[in-house]
């Protein structure tokens, strides 16, 4: 149960975006920004390195629904998905990737875990600054994410199939439509009770 | 101060104004902090943190900025992190 009270049919991070506007529009902009617009990344790549950093925070609902969009962007393939969280070095991934989640995982454990040697290597597999620098980013933003999360207990549903439903959404619109679109089902379910 | 990972991050502000703000600081040979940087290289990304910053610190709310501010250093500092 949620330690403060928040509108009970929406999950995770939609309950607090409703819950807090002013501050959902920035985040959700933010996650747009690093996520789905476009990038020398894929956003499956991208929605990669989101969905480890997640697993890594233990954090369900954001592993659950980024892995759902990093899937979607992957044709489906949820295995791949799986194996990047279990263990990404043995995972059908580009070396390049490779090292870039290796410095996700760092900054997951602190920024100052991130070396020399990580930033070196990753230069090496062809990641250019910018690259290094969105993914950097992108980890301590899942950071802030997942303990924003999890720091309030949201529920988290437990149906695959209802995140592959959001996911297919979201790969499509990203994440700036987000808070108007709480706000507008908002509406018209209160609308509902009182007609 | 010391060189940042990224000189491709260090060495291409873009148009804003952390950009503006580093280069005053530069021409009186003054330190700044380098998160700075980081906001001028990629302010199309920045610019959304930094207004959910000055929401969440300084928007309406029942804790006073003062308090708040306590609580982000107080973090700052379990995390580590100097500035």
């Amino acid at each position: 149960m949620p330690h403060i009270t928040l509108q009970d049919d929406l999950p995770g991070i939609r309950a607090l975006f409703h819950f807090r506007p002013e501050t959902a529009k920035p985040l959700c902009e933010l996650a747009d920004v690093l996520l789905h617009q476009p990038s020398s990344l894929s956003q499956a790549e991208r929605e990669l390195i989101a969905t480890y950093v997640s697993s890594l925070n233990d954090c369900y609902y954001c592993q659950t629904s980024h892995g759902a969009i990093a899937a979607h962007h992957l044709n489906g393939n949820e295995d791949l998905v799986l194996q990047v969280k279990r263990d990404f070095k043995t995972a059908p991934i580009s070396d390049k990737l490779k090292a870039l989640l290796t410095i996700a995982g760092k900054v997951q454990q602190g920024g100052k875990r991130v070396t020399t040697e990580d930033i070196e290597n990753a230069r090496r597999l062809g990641a250019t600054d910018r690259e290094i620098h969105d993914t950097v980013l992108i980890a301590a933003a899942f950071c802030m994410y997942n303990c924003y999360v999890d720091g309030l207990a949201t529920w988290a549903p437990e149906d695959p199939e209802s995140y592959r439903r959001r996911a297919a959404v979201i790969a499509q619109s990203g994440y700036n439509q987000i808070p108007s679109d709480i706000q507008a089902q908002n509406r018209a379910s209160a609308g509902g009770l009182t007609s | 101060m010391k060189p940042m990972f990224l000189p491709g991050v260090e060495h291409n502000p873009q148009p804003s104004p952390h950009t503006d703000l580093i280069r005053k600081m530069q021409a009186s040979g003054a330190e700044y902090p380098q998160i700075w940087h980081l906001f001028a290289f990629r302010p199309a990304a920045t610019d959304h943190l930094s207004r959910f910053t000055q929401e969440i610190m300084r928007g309406e709310g029942p804790l006073s900025p003062g308090m708040r501010e306590l609580i982000a250093a107080f973090t700052s500092y379990r995390n580590d992190c100097p500035f």
